[in-house]
């Protein structure tokens, strides 16, 4: 396999595009953003452009690069277009009904000799709610568990946040910003990773709001920013801290909230006293009097938002420092109002309940938590994996989980790419894109969105809502759970889940932009969470400590998981990865206009961290850390401090790119509190690696 | 009708990349967009970092046209220049003589540019480029409408004390017209 080309390129002549006028409406199932598509297919149904759709309210028509570098992976060489099943090393083409039988044989088998806990799912791309229902269906009848989305990106920020409001989601719609005086962006470069709905900040920000960006790296969110306040790397607790005492010492949090509606608030004002300005200062590298003159803002700026991203979320040390920013937000009484609270891409809904009857249900034998995975993958416990996503790239220590995944006994791999991880599937079976079946949406608006079949399923691939309901008939399971369309789907969750009963299908169709939830079954949408000072916590009270009564316990980053007991003269430095516009996830590699923008991944570094190398711009550069190395070009910038290293994550070896993941150079590790792996900051050593020619 | 043009606003860039994109989707191109964004940095007593999206301003007195060999290039009443590919032999020496980079080196070894869409503006769209952009970094409409914004958007700046001034509006005039940093170009660390 190597690169492709757009045949039509290959002529002299490239012509403009030839428009239908009959363009589909859908909606980009890519970052959580939401944003309203126009889809052009050619004339043989295929789909050949994405527009933004201008009457979608959220984006006005605008959209990023990603969901049209998208259309180009969905016929191109990668894409899967028949279950596969590896015979003496090589694929060969099966049928759908012989690939299913094989793995229901091989299911019931593992399950009745060594227990349900034998087998599991590495599920981050499940599909669209359709294929959701049904795989959280399948896993209630068989026992399966499950690993999705949460270790490897908002694990820790879900829990917190549930632990404090009661509720993991997004409290507050992203569209509230233009109502707000301050936003307070933390660790998250929404400039690149949700450009489409970028517009809402920059609008934001001509109408008067602060915007206020705390990040590492001077990113092109910083750029746009109000205030750009650098700081050094897993030291954003300290900050959080800092401004919380100066609220705290000084009177200027919201007492009548703080004494009506929380608990722990003692614990809190006792936690913040675990350093002294100065100290916060010289740890986390930000001047005391930018520090000060933040928490003025923040007191005086009311009402104000918080949208945190991975920078701090995906991190060894994640748990507190989300604690202590949506505590200073809850402090200040930023919570349940017009153009306060907390933005998040974390959009759930809650589950459907009661869908199948108890007798029918049955529980894993065994629990694990994400890092044990490993172990017992290794150790024989598990034998066979259902992979529905890019383990092998995106897990860290990929060069392990690889391993483990190689060693057992049966591999099926639901994708749209022979990726990395498919490539050590006995059985790969094509997945449907999300623009090849209808479903729902969850949008960082807070909205649900409806979107329909936009192009014909590709070849004989399925959705994740077929390919369960399927397998349950050949492995003997009682389908008559499994709903067999996504508008059924969407009925049987409704019903089942007081939070979105009043969301019809009907009604999001009428709807441009969607409905708010949660929207019971008289039909009123909430726009935002706990207006009514109502929290779903135990106590019903905003939970400012943590339940060990200790509120925020600070862990340096060189003593945080994956670090500890690391050599400091050995891996002098940090490592990290950042996003970029044009890559999500690990699919925009199959993308040749991605590939354009992003040619390959480089490492940026400081230039004084450059010259004490040795290294020029471009120059190869080896980072090691503990569990691996890995050799890329120098990119040379002042955007990141001294002593540090990011580069981007998304490349895997099956692809045009052909790289060794980067998250193989992390440890399997994850933030005490909240249960992330971390993708940054982890002790690393760099050197010069010998140029061509010498 | 009076003048269009488009102004691009290197204030506003957030470097998404998506016009960049959006020009090779709209112009059925496997690679070679005919904008570039690219990125500077430079250091004086603070870092000042910005995204510079490279394209054919579409000048009214092009070099590029001077020195084609093929009279390939023609610039039309409507202030468009207009590449002929039919008639390009790929010698390239547009592209070097181009202060914009505005003249893109294509696969099949000759010469492409932006052409503004002039097939969208014909069936009244405006530019794929300006369709995406999610901040209103590129905009198309009455030229002199976007030269008053140019000027609000220049004295909004000047408010924030970010020094900017708007090349093309003026002698050397060209259809887009770009709003700019006060910074020279030997600051640049990367080039
Ligand atoms: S910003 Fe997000 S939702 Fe919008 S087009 Fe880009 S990837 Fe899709």
């Amino acid at each position: 396999m190597g690169l492709y080309i757009r045949p039509r390129s290959l002529g002299i002549i490239s012509k403009p595009l030839e428009r239908d006028d009959d363009l589909r409406t859908s909606i980009c199932c890519l970052c959580n953003g939401g944003c309203g598509l126009k889809v052009s297919l050619d004339h043989e149904g295929k789909v050949q452009a994405v527009f933004g759709d201008r009457d979608n309210p959220y984006n006005k028509g605008k959209i990023c690069a990603k969901p049209m570098e998208i259309v180009q992976t969905l016929y191109g060489p990668y894409r899967v277009g028949h279950p596969l099943r590896r015979i003496n090393g090589k694929f060969e083409r099966i049928t759908w009904e012989e690939a299913l039988k094989l793995i229901a044989q091989r299911y019931n088998h593992y399950s009745q000799e060594n227990g349900t806990g034998s087998i599991v799912g590495i599920t981050s791309k499940i599909g669209g709610s359709y294929s959701k229902l049904a795989h959280s269906i399948f896993s209630k009848l068989t026992g399966m568990a499950n690993y999705g989305t949460g270790p490897i990106c908002m694990e820790s920020e879900l829990k917190v946040r549930k632990d404090i409001f009661g509720n993991g989601s997004a409290s507050s719609p992203l569209s509230d910003v233009i109502k707000s005086k301050i936003m307070l962006i933390v660790g998250n470069n929404c400039a690149q990773t949700k450009a489409g709905q970028f517009h809402w900040i920059s609008e934001a920000k001509q109408q008067g709001t602060k915007v206020v960006v705390i990040d590492t790296r001077f990113t092109e969110t910083a750029q746009m920013a109000d205030r750009f306040i650098q700081i050094r790397p897993g030291t954003d607790t300290v900050l959080g801290m800092a401004l919380l005492k100066i609220i705290i010492n000084n009177n200027l949090y919201d007492q009548a909230f703080v004494s009506e509606y929380t608990n722990g608030f003692e614990q809190l004002a006792e936690a913040v006293e675990a350093f002294t300005l100065k100290q916060a200062a010289d740890i986390t590298g930000v001047p005391r009097n930018v520090i000060e003159e933040l928490a003025e803002d923040l007191a005086v700026r009311k009402p104000g938002m918080l949208f945190e991203g991975r920078g701090i979320v995906c991190v060894n040390n994640a748990g507190a420092s989300i604690r202590a920013f949506e505590d200073l937000m809850a402090i200040l009484g930023n919570i349940g109002k017009p153009g306060a609270g907390i933005i998040s891409h974390i959009n759930n809904y809650g589950n459907a309940r009661d869908l199948i009857p108890k007798k029918d249900v049955i529980k894993p034998d065994r629990k694990r938590s994400a890092t044990a995975l490993y172990q017992a993958m290794e150790e024989g416990e598990i034998k066979m994996v259902f992979i529905a996503g890019n383990p092998c790239v995106n897990w860290p220590d990929s060069r392990r989980m690889t391993q483990a995944i190689q060693g057992l006994d049966f591999v099926v791999s639901h994708t749209l790419f022979l990726d990395d991880s498919a490539m050590l599937a006995d059985i790969v079976l094509p997945a449907t894109h999300w623009l090849e079946e209808a479903g729902v949406q969850a949008s960082v608006h807070r909205v649900l969105q409806w979107k329909d079949q936009a192009a014909a399923t590709y070849a004989e691939s399925r959705s994740g809502g077929d390919l369960f309901r399927q397998l349950a008939k050949y492995m003997g399971l009682e389908t008559s759970y499994f709903p067999n369309s996504p508008q059924k789907a969407w009925e049987l969750e409704r019903t089942h889940n007081k939070s979105i009963e009043g969301i019809t299908v009907e009604r999001l169709r009428k709807t441009p932009g969607g409905v708010h939830f949660p929207c019971p079954a008289n039909g009123q949408e909430a726009e935002r969470l706990y207006e009514s000072s109502l929290f779903p916590t135990p106590s019903g009270r905003v939970e400012l400590a943590r339940k060990n009564n200790i509120a925020i316990e600070y862990i340096n980053v060189f003593d945080s998981p994956g670090n500890q007991g690391v050599s400091p003269e050995k891996y002098p430095y940090l490592l990290s990865t950042n996003k970029v516009a044009s890559h999500y996830h690990t699919i925009c590699q199959y993308s040749n206009w991605a590939q354009e923008m992003e040619k390959q991944p480089y490492v940026e570094m400081h230039p004084q961290t450059a010259s004490e190398l040795g290294l020029t711009d471009g120059d190869p550069v080896r980072l090691e850390t503990v569990t691996g190395s890995l050799v890329l070009p120098a990119r040379i910038t002042f955007s990141v401090p001294r002593g540090y290293f990011t580069t981007q994550p998304y490349f895997g070896l099956h692809s045009p790119y052909r790289q060794t993941p980067v998250n193989s150079l992390f440890p399997v590790a994850v933030d005490p509190v909240g249960g992330n792996f971390a993708n940054k900051n982890i002790m690393c050593s760099a050197s010069a690696e010998g140029r061509a020619g010498q | 009708m009076s003048q269009f043009a488009m102004l691009v606003d290197v204030s506003r860039c957030i470097a998404c990349k998506s016009c960049s994109v959006a020009c090779m989707q709209e112009n059925c191109l496997h690679s070679s967009s005919w904008i570039r964004v690219r990125g500077r940095e430079l250091l004086t007593d603070h870092l000042i970092k910005y995204y510079n999206p490279q394209s054919c301003r579409h000048c009214a007195d092009p070099i590029c046209l001077a020195v084609c060999p093929m009279g390939a290039i023609q610039r039309g009443n409507d202030g468009l220049v207009i590449h002929d590919i039919e008639r390009c032999i790929g010698c390239q020496v547009c592209v070097d003589a181009c202060p914009y980079s505005g003249m893109k080196i294509m696969t099949n070894g000759k010469v492409g540019k932006c052409s503004f869409c002039s097939h969208l503006l014909e069936i009244n769209k405006e530019p794929a480029c300006v369709s995406v952009c999610p901040v209103e970094a590129r905009i198309f409409g009455e030229r002199e409408f976007l030269i008053r914004e140019a000027g609000l958007r220049i004295k909004n700046l000047l408010s924030r004390g970010i020094k900017a001034h708007l090349e093309g509006a003026d002698k050397e005039s060209t259809t887009v017209l770009y709003l700019s940093n006060n910074t020279s170009r030997s600051n640049w660390l990367v080039p």
